[in-house]
């Protein structure tokens, strides 16, 4: 299938200019590089401007709760592991209201990818600070500017022990899908933190500030495949910002291998109980 | 009726609960019914926990204060329970409680354990073994629970059998005749029984956090996860768990939580979520005294209301609350199959008082459950053209897909949406979901019982109404009050929402005066019968110590009241 038949004709409600729309090309870009079939792929995703990316795509979609993205994605990866997973939100929903979600599903190792649109506000909410804002960046809710530092989530998921770590920016569509690409050929969780302005209500990272930012890791001499190299490139302190795949492991068996149960096929396959396993189930007691 | 209370006191770490079971086996073994309730302290080691078994010739749902037969596991324990004995009660206890008195027979179980055993844990045996001469049980019968119950560590236990066997020489009690043959009844817990129901119900997944009295059930079928192709996860958070299960019902596997008040305040969010995108899920709540952390490990029915009304919002759901262990098992398998059949969630209400006792019961059919698939299958789903998840329909239910079955998309949405599933503020469609979604209730109002009405014209009588695990307790009541004057009943309701309220005015309106027997302060059933069947009942009797009703305390109320 061709990028332009997973793209709903449906009006969209983002901002003009802002970076959902590259986000949504790209990843229409990507499912039909992978030539993956819609009905195959289930997108989740959470509450905010960039959780509304379920209704603008043809694929199988769950709009769940603000913060829950990551947990009712696993939840599906788990009763069918044949299905390609992927959780999409923004900033505020899966690095605040759904931090410990995103936590312990690095420790699952589900084979699923989560997507972070991060622009460091929250947008429907107009403007607020989120986990990713810099540390005094100041707002109608934090007059004070931001007390606290900001959210790392890409060292916190290399520290987590992550697979597959990696940047974008939106204002680079191609190089966007090829890490989604990436991300969902990845066997085991993977996550993509991807960078983008808001026009309405971030002035300080604009499109500009970010283009004269971002490098190419994959231009550089950075080891993908060593983690504390990984670890150092996201947290020496620079003015620039990588993008590209910060880290890649070898894949370890995802939770959906280990698990017994899920070695013998899906769970949605498995039909109802017959009479005699409630027999043998009764006899326990007898 | 005859019978026999036995208690067994002791610490944390005495092993209070293998000896019940163990006692609660060999009583089941000789064809017995009984009813066995563990009490403990929310700690490891130290405190006082106790089992207490009420040995009878009929089924039992109720557990007793006052003991015939008291098995103290330490002199604290003989001094703290001594009290609770019934006139000719006998006392069992480990050395030092004061032998001179009468009916006590202390034993040196400790020592013996220690000389003789090298495992002082088996102390409790060494006094069981004695107990179980006094009683009268056979002791092969013993041996049989004790090795039901410690498999491959049951050689030193029957040996500790044997020595406390050989304390004692005659039976002091007479058990009444054996009531039923092997196979006929069952014997298990109300956490069991959720447990069972789930799996018969065709449960394939479960999500939970540990909480007490939640947990027995998350492990009863993680246990079992292998044999009956269930996958089950430990969650980070309750609101993960519940996120969880509905991404896992949204996939298409059957899926549940168990939690208690504290876990279930923190999945209301997911509760609405399972209403607005119309996916089943099943949440087993264990009740215990709240607010807050309350006592964890005690009993209590606080969460009716909590249960019915929480979820913003308004959406139809399924709230039963089970009366023993065998409607425990039908109500959980009913609860899944009705949250399919109308794409809701759907909660069962027990308490640590059902989930940890053990009950005889009778031997469960199969046939009896009413489980069938309410999905569209690949084969329907090919056969459509086109596929909206939220049809609008008559009933309000909308044919339900699954994601990956077929080229059709499966889109559910937590905000308003229209009948595809898309994001929508088009007040019109807004308007019509909505009634599509309360459509629902009414379909699910004709399948749920109304309350048990004993005797079965209540009329001019005074009706003792209750719900959930106080049945026993309440019906034994009942009986005892009519046997001085016969001018009680009892109502109880198992089916808790929705139900016909009108049938129920009907009935209780025809009574002289209503009461409400209730394991709260509230009164909760009884607010609402005033809200929905216009009934007005006197004063509530409520009990929120953390300890079950018994019947001579209802009993003891109703005399007070009336």
């Amino acid at each position: 299938m061709k990028p332009e038949d997973f793209l709903a004709e449906v009006e969209l409600a983002w901002c003009p200019g802002c970076g959902n729309f590259a986000i949504r090309k790209a990843l229409a870009q990507a499912l039909s590089e992978l030539g993956l079939p819609p009905h195959r792929v289930v997108l989740v995703t959470g509450i905010g401007q960039a959780a509304k990316i379920v209704h603008y795509l043809k694929v199988n979609g769950f709009d769940g709760l603000h913060g829950r993205t990551v947990a009712a994605a696993a939840g599906v990866k788990m009763a069918n592991p044949g299905l390609t997973v992927i959780a999409e939100s923004g900033d505020g929903d899966i690095y605040g209201e759904g931090g410990n979600h995103l936590i312990h599903n690095i420790r699952r190792n589900l084979d699923i990818t989560v997507i972070v649109h991060d622009n460091r506000v929250y947008g429907l909410t107009k403007g607020q600070a989120s986990p990713t804002a810099p540390a005094g960046y100041r707002t109608r809710a934090q007059p004070f500017g931001v007390l606290s530092r900001p959210f790392h989530p890409l060292s916190l998921a290399l520290a987590m022990g992550a697979g597959f770590v990696a940047q974008a920016f939106s204002g680079e569509v191609e190089h966007t899908a090829n890490i989604f690409v990436r991300a969902i050929q990845y066997r085991g969780f993977a996550l993509v933190n991807v960078l983008h302005p808001c026009p309405s209500w971030n002035r300080v990272q604009t499109f500009a500030w970010y283009k004269d930012r971002v490098f190419h890791v994959e231009e550089t001499e950075h080891d993908s495949k060593d983690r504390l190299k990984a670890l150092d490139l996201v947290l020496r302190p620079t003015e620039r910002i990588p993008i590209g795949a910060i880290f890649e492991s070898e894949p370890e068996p995802t939770w959906e291998e280990k698990h017994p149960v899920l070695r013998e096929g899906p769970l949605v396959s498995r039909g109802l109980p017959a009479a005699q396993e409630i027999s043998a189930l009764a006899a326990e007691f007898l | 009726m005859r019978e026999i209370v036995v208690r067994i006191a002791g610490a944390a770490g005495q092993g209070v609960q293998s000896l019940g079971e163990i006692l609660a086996r060999s009583i089941f073994r000789s064809g017995l019914f009984l009813h066995g309730e563990l009490s403990y302290h929310s700690r490891i080691r130290g405190g006082e926990n106790t089992f207490t078994v009420r040995i009878s010739d009929r089924p039992l749902y109720a557990t007793k204060h006052l003991a015939d037969l008291l098995l103290a596991l330490s002199p604290e324990m003989w001094r703290t329970y001594r009290e609770k004995l019934r006139p000719g009660g006998f006392v069992l206890a480990e050395e030092a409680a004061r032998a001179e008195e009468k009916n006590v027979l202390s034993v040196p179980a400790l020592r013996l354990a220690r000389e003789k055993l090298g495992l002082p844990i088996a102390a409790g045996v060494i006094l069981l073994g004695a107990a179980a001469r006094l009683l009268g049980l056979a002791e092969e019968t013993v041996t049989e629970a004790i090795r039901e119950v410690f498999g491959e560590k049951a050689n030193p236990n029957i040996d500790a059998l044997e020595i406390g066997w050989e304390l004692v020489s005659d039976p002091r009690f007479e058990l009444p005749k054996p009531q039923f043959r092997r196979g006929e009844c069952m014997l298990l817990t109300g956490g069991q029984a959720v447990g069972a129901g789930a799996i018969a119900a065709g449960c394939r997944f479960l999500a939970s956090y540990p909480m007490t009295p939640g947990t027995p059930v998350m492990e009863f079928l993680a246990q079992r996860s292998e044999r009956y192709g269930i996958v089950g996860e430990q969650a980070e958070d309750e609101i993960a768990a519940i996120n969880m299960a509905l991404g896992a019902a949204y996939a298409g596997a059957r899926s549940m939580v168990t939690t208690s008040g504290g876990g279930f305040a923190l999945m209301v969010e997911g509760l609405s979520l399972a209403g607005m995108i119309e996916t089943p899920v099943v949440i087993h709540i264990g009740q215990r005294p709240g607010p807050a952390t309350g006592l964890p490990t005690r009993t209590s029915q606080e969460n009716l209301l909590f249960a019915l009304y929480a979820g913003h919002g308004e959406f139809p759901r399924y709230l039963c609350a089970p009366a023993t262990p065998e409607s425990a098992f039908y109500l959980a398998a009913k609860a899944f199959d009705l949250a399919e059949k109308y794409q809701v969630p759907a909660i069962i209400l027990t308490d640590q008082f059902l989930v940890d006792s053990y009950v005889v019961v009778p031997r469960i059919v199969p046939e009896r459950l009413q489980i069938e698939n309410h999905t569209l299958s690949s084969e329907e789903l090919v056969k459509l053209e086109g596929y909206e998840r939220f049809a609008l329909t008559e009933s309000g239910v909308s044919p339900r897909a699954l994601p990956g079955l077929s080229p059709h998309l499966v889109l559910v949405d937590s905000d308003e949406h229209d009948p595809y599933g898309r994001i929508t503020e088009d007040l019109a469609i807004r308007k019509a979901m909505v009634e599509k979604r309360l459509r629902k209730e009414e379909g699910l109002r004709q399948e749920t019982e109304g309350p048990s009405i004993f005797p079965e014209d209540v009329g001019g009588r005074v009706v003792l109404v209750g719900w959930g695990s106080t049945f026993g307790a309440i019906r034994e009541a009942v009986e005892m009050l009519n046997a001085q004057e016969d001018r009680f009943a009892h109502v109880h309701f198992q089916d808790l929402w929705p139900l016909r309220w009108a049938e129920i005015a009907e009935t209780l309106g025809t009574a002289k005066k209503v009461i409400t027997v209730e394991g709260n302060a509230w009164g909760q059933l009884g607010k609402l019968l005033r809200q929905e069947a216009g009934i007005r009942p006197v004063r509530p009797i409520g009990r929120y110590d953390g300890r079950p009703f018994t019947p001579e305390d209802i009993v003891e109320a109703v005399d007070h009241e009336t």
